[in-house]
């Protein structure tokens, strides 16, 4: 338990407005949005200058405090929850862009600016910074550096990472490190940079983000196509992506997410489809035509059963955002949503949804699937009751054999959300012992102590980090 | 968790949440960027998702109904704007609303504290008439001229802040208009139905001219309208106070004396009362048939969604020529989801401008009390707003909820802004002609 003069010490370098110990404050500090996983840190601090950083993890240090970096706690895998106690550090306060260059066409900024503020920001320079995870309204860069998000446009932009110049970033030695910059090109040494990214908080603490702008596609156009059967939807995706189309944003929704996300928005979905296709093509104007004519010649080969075109941005807009409520939405049915982020090659597309739909059947359960189609990320959701333990162990049994499903064919466990606390033994199966061993030699490089976020991505093998797991809530005090 | 047949983990059994209310939520985050006291605090115990997670844990035995969670269930605005914002469909207004009824029962007030609440919500509140005669002294005060006194001299910047806010946020008092509204206004023109008109108490003390052009409105509209004068209080204030059970009697009260009337609508101009009225059914759930409070719920309309939903007779209107710009009021915008009925209001009145300010459904920080009990992080929150008004170079700010409307002239008047502030019913009045 953290002394009372480590928190005294705290307020002075921090001023007491950013230090928070009290349980209630603790208590609202150390979940996200993944369900089931909620500890309680000892202490929280809210720095907003680089030295105020600097002086925390020192103070957490010699109270050998785990330090766990948080921005606005919207991640999907338990990243920023503090499994061990310890301080939260929180950089939500951290949250000014500190410069848009136009010259060189990149934005700098602090880790705690929110994703949508970026956008707009850049957006007024006539700049475009395209990654847009479904919760950037309120989730942080440094939150989607560390988890590397994705979004609606990862199809043809690509995602968190992809947009990453430099990075600054704290070690628990109290060293800043500096990794890349403005120049295009850099091949200086080991990419420490691209470790960083996804590294989820546990190499270093991130507390400034450069990242590359590009000019915004002149026009675009959106289609929605509804379909009798979710695996024409999945051939239409494939279809297009072999047509050598790529469009900026090719969202799928099941069913029982069109109707959850209907209930929420009210913008006419059609709740009697098998599954809706949310396509958008954007560019130079030629381009677009072009292409929206190949993206419609596609969906009525497939047999798409309606074919819708937007008429204009804003309606465009209201079903991308319509899109971005699908998970949040599904809570709506049940009280648990357990989200999955597997991602497989675009040509096992019809085939992923025929055994979700078949492990559905077998294990009795109720699952609203979504995602990034043109990706070929999909988030199978199992809308359940974590009070009810025989149902989450049938959720349970129904990702262990789809993720065998989708390793065996080349894909990933995860295509945007991370690791974190959720996946550690589907990442172990993916990668190996060797592969798990060579990532905890990498993490010894950067934190020989093991203080930074730790019980992430892989076990270290210490009985206490999966009892607690199990436990679900430890009250640390 | 325990939960026993009648008590939720550390709730008392009397007026709790229910588990599944505060399950409900996913913890996406999509609420904070909506919420005015997360807005000011960064901390993420005042926002929906810290206040649903507070009262989960107190549910979850995790946590004991800790001064601080009363604390939060007060700091809440109730704006509902996190409610407009969750896809899930948590309701974090209604679970802190029902966290301040569980404050009193753990943290009972002193003998004072308690019999001066009593007073005012069970007595006077309850009560039209005394709520009346409560007023004169106001109205002496004002019509004395020792209002202009006071204001210029400073006088009242040695009371404590919140009185001075509020003696500044009294508009000028005409003569309260219930007793000398008609009980039945006959309807003009050709007659498209009769309706219930619920005025408000605010509406009836502190904004006499509004309602009393919301009637006239109405009858032009075809419309006859009966105004019960012994309706009560509608139960809003109780219910922000955490007195659920003074709310659940005036709303019996009111269920069976508009039921009774025979109208095809119950008509309200406050945004305040309308969202309580339509919350009938569910404080009154189990206390009165399901079938009254079904029949009641689908009459209540707020009178932009009524008017809209009729269809406005435009012919013969008068222009009004001047520019507006619309301030939701949350209790319409979020708790009762009218946001387009307004706006398609101002359209329809010929001359008028409508020029959308930035956060239009942004609160205004007046929130029933919470605007006198944290008059410093109310200040913080106006002037977000006024900023947001002072952008658009309207001529007038047009609202349609009196909790709105005094915080509004208040702060406009106090800024040094050139809007004036009006009702949406005032401007239609103007149009209506005589």
């Amino acid at each position: 338990m953290i002394s009372r003069t480590a928190i005294a010490h705290l307020q002075e370098k921090l001023g007491a407005t950013n230090v928070a110990y009290e349980k209630e404050d603790l208590l609202v500090l150390g979940y996200d949005a993944t369900p089931g996983v909620h500890h309680l840190p000892e202490v929280a601090v809210f720095p907003t200058t680089m030295a105020a950083v600097l002086a925390a993890m020192e103070i957490a240090l010699r109270e050998g405090l785990p330090i766990v970096p948080r921005g606005s706690g919207t991640g999907l895998s338990g990243g920023s929850v503090p499994v061990k106690g310890g301080m939260v550090l929180c950089l939500n306060r951290m949250n000014r862009i500190l410069e848009i260059d136009e010259e060189n066409l990149t934005a700098t900024c602090e880790a705690g600016v929110v994703t949508l503020d970026l956008f707009n920001a850049t957006a007024t320079k006539g700049l475009f910074y395209p990654p847009d995870p479904g919760s950037q309204k309120i989730s942080t860069l440094g939150g989607n550096v560390m988890e590397d998000a994705g979004g609606l446009r990862g199809l043809k932009y690509g995602v968190t990472r992809d947009y990453v110049m430099a990075l600054k970033c704290v070690l628990p030695d109290g060293s800043i490190l500096t990794t890349g910059g403005k120049s295009v090109k850099d091949v200086a040494g080991y990419a420490f940079k691209d470790l960083l990214v996804g590294s989820e908080g546990t190499l270093g603490i991130i507390t400034e983000v450069t990242v590359k702008l590009i000019p915004p596609p002149q026009a675009k156009r959106t289609f929605l196509a509804y379909f009798d059967d979710i695996r024409t939807a999945g051939a239409a995706v494939s279809k297009i992506i072999a047509a050598k189309i790529i469009p900026s944003t090719m969202e799928i929704m099941d069913r029982a997410t069109i109707n959850c996300v209907e209930d929420y928005v009210k913008i006419g979905l059609p709740r009697q489809m098998a599954a809706l296709l949310l396509i958008e093509v954007d560019g130079h104007p030629a381009m677009v035509a072009e292409e929206a004519e190949g993206v419609e010649a596609i969906l009525k080969a497939v047999k798409a059963a309606e074919i819708h075109v937007a008429k204009d941005a804003e309606e465009a807009a209201q079903l991308a955002a319509a899109r971005r409520t699908a998970l949040s939405a599904l809570a709506r049915v049940s009280p648990t949503t357990l989200l999955e982020d597997a991602t497989v090659p675009r040509s096992m597309l019809a085939e992923t949804f025929a055994e979700i739909e078949r492990l559905t059947e077998k294990y009795r359960l109720k699952v609203g699937t979504f995602g990034h189609a043109g990706d070929g990320n999909l988030h199978p959701t199992v809308l359940c009751d974590e009070r009810n333990a025989e149902e989450m162990q049938r959720a349970h049994a129904f990702y262990d054999d789809l993720y065998a499903k989708v390793l065996g064919w080349g894909g990933t466990v995860s295509g945007e959300h991370g690791i974190g606390l959720a996946k550690k033994e589907y990442l172990a199966r993916q990668i190996g012992a060797g592969g798990v061993r060579v990532m905890k030699r990498i993490k010894d490089a950067f934190d020989p102590e093991g203080r930074l976020n730790p019980g992430k991505i892989f076990d270290e093998h210490d009985p206490c980090t999966r009892a607690h797991v199990e436990e679900g809530f430890r009250v640390s005090h | 968790m325990s939960r026993t047949e009648d008590k939720l983990g550390n709730f008392t059994p009397q007026d709790a949440p229910t588990y599944e209310a505060v399950l409900q939520c996913m913890r996406c985050g999509f609420c904070l960027p909506t919420c005015p006291t997360f807005a000011l605090t960064g901390r993420e115990r005042s926002s929906p998702r810290g206040r649903v997670a507070l009262a989960r844990a107190v549910a979850e035995q995790q946590l004991e109904f800790t001064a601080a969670v009363k604390e939060e269930s007060f700091f809440c605005l109730d704006c509902r704007a996190c409610t407009t914002a969750c896809p899930s469909g948590v309701r974090a207004g209604e679970v802190m609303e029902i966290c301040r009824s569980q404050s009193h029962q753990q943290f009972p007030l002193g003998h004072v504290g308690k019999s001066f609440r009593e007073f005012i919500l069970q007595r006077m509140l309850p009560d039209p008439d005394l709520l009346e005669k409560s007023m004169l002294p106001a109205r002496l005060y004002q019509r004395l001229g020792i209002q202009w006194l006071v204001r210029h001299s400073k006088l009242l910047k040695l009371g404590p802040a919140w009185m001075e806010k509020a003696e500044g946020m009294m508009p000028h008092l005409g003569k309260p208009l219930r007793p000398q509204l008609a009980e039945l206004t006959p309807a003009r023109g050709e007659e498209r139905g009769r309706v219930g008109f619920f005025l408000g108490c605010v509406m009836t003390l502190m904004y006499p001219e509004v309602s009393r052009q919301t009637v006239r409105v109405l009858a032009h509209q075809g419309f006859e309208v009966v105004t019960p004068k012994q309706a009560k209080c509608c139960g809003a204030p109780h219910l922000s106070e955490g007195d659920r059970q003074s709310a659940r009697e005036l709303a019996m009260f009111n269920l069976d004396l508009f039921l009774a009337q025979d109208v095809d609508y119950i008509v309200t101009d406050c945004a305040g009362c309308g969202a309580a009225l339509k919350e009938y059914e569910e404080l009154l759930e189990g206390a009165a048939e399901h079938e009254k409070l079904a029949r009641f719920r689908g009459k209540v309309r707020d009178i932009s969604e009524f008017l809209s939903e009729v269809g406005l007779r435009s012919a013969g209107l008068k222009p009004v020529n001047r520019s507006v710009t619309y301030h939701e009021p949350c209790h319409l915008c979020h708790a009762q989801g009218i946001s387009r009925q307004p706006r398609e209001l101002l359209g329809q009145i010929p001359g008028v401008e409508l020029r959308e300010m930035n956060e239009a459904s942004w609160c205004c920080g007046s929130a029933a009390t919470w605007g006198l009990k944290f008059s410093k992080e109310s200040r913080q929150v106006l002037d977000r707003k006024l900023e947001n008004v002072k952008q658009t170079g309207a001529e007038i700010l047009v609202t349609a909820n009196p909790g709105c409307q005094l915080q509004l002239a208040w702060g406009a008047r106090e800024a040094g802004l050139k809007q004036e502030v009006r009702h949406l019913m005032e401007l239609l009045g103007e149009a209506t002609p005589e």
